[in-house]
């Protein structure tokens, strides 16, 4: 079991390996057979890995493996280790399991970039860093994935790197995470310098009196985890990166990397539970993060930033989970939001390949004759993402709202802000939905779609391929399965399939009585419907879907007006005085005139050199005669 | 009493012998210096090396005696004559002076090293220079110069014959290099004639 | 020691090297400076074995053998010069080697 935990981690890096080593040896094509099957085989991996562990006791499943002693300083001791517990195995499966679906759906996703290959590597590399990041053994280790993640999801995002655009909005993506990686760097330096060790019990060694320590570590923690899954106030970088390819959001920005920030308090729900504030305050962020994200959603006109700030909004579901303590129902929306994110960005994405690119909401319209699969699945994906009843969301986010209920009157304010998102959801889900597939047909849409449009848009660039080919949409049909049914893992608390599995590790902290559960139940996707029946009447028949919003929401409340303000004017205008007073006369100033010293100098050196023997035997018999003065004279 | 004679007898040949030498060794190098002829100044050198060969063996120093006019009077010279005579009359070296403020520099310095040496010399002349050691029956003989070269300064010893043999290729090389030169200049001298 | 004693030596030493660090200073000709660059050599090798007899220690005259060979290697690459300046008909004149000229 331990070995197959091993394997999983490894193949993917091995893949990845073999891309960039191989180069062009490689055909395109392999390249992305190469990685699909490393991500691929490292699922079924970790389905060995949960076959063999079903099987052990309830209290034998944590696993720590350690590959190689990796510092060591004194007494300190870090290894390279990796942790093999049911937690981290959810995790495994979602990551393996989706992200071998995604890459998969790349290769027809990708065909025809130029670097394709490239592509693939990277991909591999971020599902080796994600699995690093859940399964390493320590908290170094996890903080190791942790900036892997961060520097693959940079790459990712700027993969099309001749986009300025694109550029710009990696770079972003990596100096806010740099931010959260600041933080939880802090968070462990500090757990190191209280208790000597790195390992996931310093975190249940930290003195639970010193309020301060447990404060800060737990803040600093939660930093991290705010920076990664984009909750506000460090939301700002996810939507930009929708710059990157579809299946890099569908894997990084909506499956596995931004949920990280759940994985990880999960994981240190010890160091949370202590710092009692500090997880209420994770639970604030996240019931702010699904309100605001949820409107601004509202306004968007681009499909992939509407589907970015409903991941926010559906990860502030899992931080209000795991503020709570409804750590099992987080891990359940967690997967389950992997699965219809990931299908709902596939998706987007086969729009947009068959649109040669477009993703401008307003342009398209009317897909549902021209591209029924893609319809049906966008369907099945919207109404689990609404949490139409018996769809996979349907059950998770009800889970932690009934978790939310039962964990007192702060709780419960937290739940009527969850009821206002899941309006909110069901609002701009199906504003995105009419617009996209109802509703009569754009010009662009005719123009790539139409009855007329064959064989133009289909040669151009590889794009426009009607539905796209059958790698795309195998993996689409897959998770269309997994996105309806699969939340019947656990279903009220009749069959707690998450729960149950969970309890060693994170045991959940609430039990929601019956009631709870069934008015969660009930009021949200009854909420939800009722923002569909909104939204059917506002964007349902109207061809021009031009949404007449508020000036703050288009702006997406300011947030990166602020931090221009706050952050980038000032750090310019220094930049600017420095450079005026400082950098130009004296760091510029002293280069030149070192050089025409040194020139200077040179120039008259230059004439002792005049290439008569004589005079250079002259020089030393004088220096000889001066230091023999010199030598008489110290004498 | 005839001890005693002997040994003043001795002292008054050492005395002249040591006289001799030194007048020579410096006749003989200030003629090397101030010759126009360069024929006339190795001759001289000749002349120095043996007299200073002359005062090694006034120093006890036997092998180095030897080893002078040996190496030095006899191989080293003799390839400085042959040079010469196949240099014929081009070797005339007229004494040309170089720039005055050139001249004057020089015999400053040359001066100033002087007085600096005798100086210092003056002044430990009393002190540290009075007493020679005792010297043992060894001292100076050719077996006990081998067992410090095999011993002691084995290293000297390798590093010296790899000095000697760089030079030997230096020299080699230069000989060869101005005789390919001296064939291209030839070449170009008959292709311009051509022309 | 029978004779005059070591300064006696050293004070003919210091004579030989200075006489031959004239000749190198003023002399144009490069035979006549390789010359005097023996002098110069051999005044050094004086003070050698007069230092070596003033301690009755061998290793001064080690040193002068050595310096003997070095004289020796500096003579055959000297001479091959002198013997290429002459191939490339210039003028036997140290400042005609003045190439290195910055």
């Amino acid at each position: 079991m331990v070995a197959a935990a091993w394997i999983c981690l490894l193949l993917p890096l091995a893949g990845a390996l073999l891309i960039t080593l191989l180069g062009n040896v490689l055909s395109r094509k392999a390249a992305g057979v190469l990685a699909t099957s490393s991500v691929a085989g490292a699922f079924v991996a970790a389905a060995v890995a949960f076959v063999t562990m079903l099987g052990d006791g309830e209290q034998h499943r944590s696993h720590l493996s350690t590959g190689f002693t990796w510092l060591s300083a004194g007494s300190f001791q870090a290894d390279f280790s990796i942790l093999l517990d049911p937690l981290s195995l959810v995790m495994m499966l979602v990551i393996t399991g989706v992200g071998s679906l995604i890459v998969l759906y790349s290769i027809g996703y990708m065909h025809g970039d130029n670097e394709e290959r490239r592509f693939f590597g990277y991909m591999a590399l971020f599902v080796f860093s994600m699995l690093l990041l859940v399964q390493g053994g320590n908290l170094l280790l996890l903080l190791v994935g942790w900036g892997l993640v961060g520097l693959s999801s940079y790459l990712l995002i700027g993969f099309w790197h001749e986009k300025p655009s694109a550029v710009a909005a990696a770079k972003k993506a990596f100096i806010i995470n740099a931010i959260g990686d600041a933080t939880f760097a802090i968070a462990i330096i500090v757990i190191i310098q209280q208790t000597h060790i790195v390992g996931f019990d310093a975190l249940s060694a930290l003195n639970p009196d010193n309020h301060g320590v447990l404060n800060l570590v737990a803040l600093g923690l939660l930093g991290g985890a705010v920076a990664k899954s984009a909750q506000l106030p460090l939301h700002t970088w996810l939507p930009d990166a929708m710059e990157g390819p579809t299946p890099v959001s569908a894997l990084i920005h909506a499956a596995t990397m931004v949920t990280a920030g759940v994985y990880l308090i999960a994981r240190c729900h010890t160091v949370f539970e202590s710092a009692h504030q500090v997880q209420n305050i994770a639970a604030g962020i996240g019931a702010l993060t699904i309100v605001v994200a949820g409107a601004i959603a509202l306004v968007q006109t681009d499909i992939k930033r509407v589907i970015a700030y409903s991941t926010m909004s559906q990860i502030g579901y899992m931080f209000v989970g795991v503020g709570l303590g409804a750590y099992a129902s987080s891990m359940f929306h967690l997967m389950t939001h992997a699965f219809f994110k990931a299908l709902l960005f596939m998706g987007a994405g086969i729009v947009i390949h068959a649109l040669s690119g477009e993703q401008d909401i307003r342009q398209m319209g009317g897909l549902r004759k021209l591209m029924p699969r893609t319809y049906v699945m966008m369907l099945i994906a919207s109404l689990a993402l609404i949490g139409f009843p018996l769809t996979s969301g349907f059950f998770s986010k009800d889970a932690i709202l009934a978790g939310a209920l039962a964990s007192g009157p702060y709780g419960a304010a937290l739940w009527v802000i969850g009821m206002i998102g899941a309006l909110l959801t069901g609002v701009y889900t199906s504003r995105m939905f009419l617009t996209v597939f109802h509703g009569a047909p754009g010009d662009l849409v005719l123009r790539q779609l139409g009855p007329d449009a064959h064989g133009q848009g289909a040669t151009t660039d590889g794009h426009g391929h009607g539905e796209g080919p059958r790698t795309m949409l195998i993996p689409v049909a897959i998770l269309t399965v997994l996105a309806l049914g699969g939340g019947f893992i656990q279903v009220f608390d009749w069959w707690t399939g998450m729960q149950t599995w969970l309890e060693s590790v994170v045991p959940s902290l609430h039990e929601p009585t019956g009631w709870q559960e069934a008015i969660s139940s009930i009021g949200a996707p009854l909420l939800g419907l009722v923002g569909v029946t909104f939204g059917w009447a506002v964007y349902g028949s109207r061809k021009d879907t031009a949404p007449k919003p508020s000036r703050s929401l288009e702006h997406k409340l300011y947030f990166d007006e602020l931090y221009d303000r706050i952050a980038y004017a000032p750090a310019a205008f220094i930049a600017r005085f420095v450079t005026r007073l400082i950098e130009g006369p004296l760091v510029i100033g002293s280069g030149d005139l070192v050089g025409h010293v040194t020139r200077g100098a040179g120039e008259k050196a230059r004439l002792l050199q005049n290439g008569l023997v004589r005079s250079y035997a002259l020089l030393i018999a004088l220096s000889f005669a001066v230091m023999g003065i010199v030598f008489l004279a110290v004498r | 009493m005839s001890l005693l004679a002997v040994t003043a007898v001795g002292n008054v040949l050492v005395w002249a012998v040591w006289v001799l030498a030194v007048a020579t060794c410096i006749g003989t190098g200030l003629l090397v210096v101030t010759r126009t002829n360069p024929f006339h100044s190795a001759l001289a050198l000749i002349g120095n090396l043996g007299s200073l060969a002359v005062l090694y063996l006034l120093l006890s120093s036997e092998f180095v005696a030897a080893a002078q006019v040996l190496v030095y009077a006899g191989a080293v010279m003799v390839m400085f004559l042959f040079v010469i005579a196949y240099l014929g009359g081009k070797a005339d070296a007229p004494w040309i002076g170089g720039r005055t403020w050139h001249q004057a520099a020089s015999a400053v310095a040359g001066l100033a090293i002087l007085v600096n040496v005798l100086v210092a010399i003056g002044m430990a002349a009393g002190g540290s220079l009075k007493h020679e050691a005792q010297l043992d029956q060894v001292f100076g003989s050719p077996s006990e110069i081998g067992r410090l070269f095999l011993t002691d300064h084995l290293l000297a010893f390798e590093v010296t014959s790899i000095v000697l043999l760089i030079a030997a290729v230096g020299g080699v090389v230069l000989g060869s290099h101005a005789r390919r030169s001296e064939a291209e200049d030839a070449a170009a001298l008959a292709a311009g004639e051509q022309v | 020691m029978a004779g005059p004693g070591i300064p006696a030596y050293l004070g003919v030493a210091v004579f030989l090297f200075v006489t031959g660090a004239f000749g190198v200073l003023l002399r144009r000709s490069p035979l006549i400076v390789l010359l005097s660059l023996e002098i110069m050599l051999n005044g050094a090798n004086l003070a050698l074995i007069a230092f070596s007899r003033h301690w009755g220690n061998g290793d001064g005259q080690i040193f002068a053998i050595s310096v003997m060979a070095v004289a020796a290697a500096e003579v055959v690459v000297g001479l091959g010069l002198i013997v290429a300046m002459a191939r490339k008909k210039l003028n036997l004149d140290v400042d005609e080697l003045s190439s290195l000229k910055g």
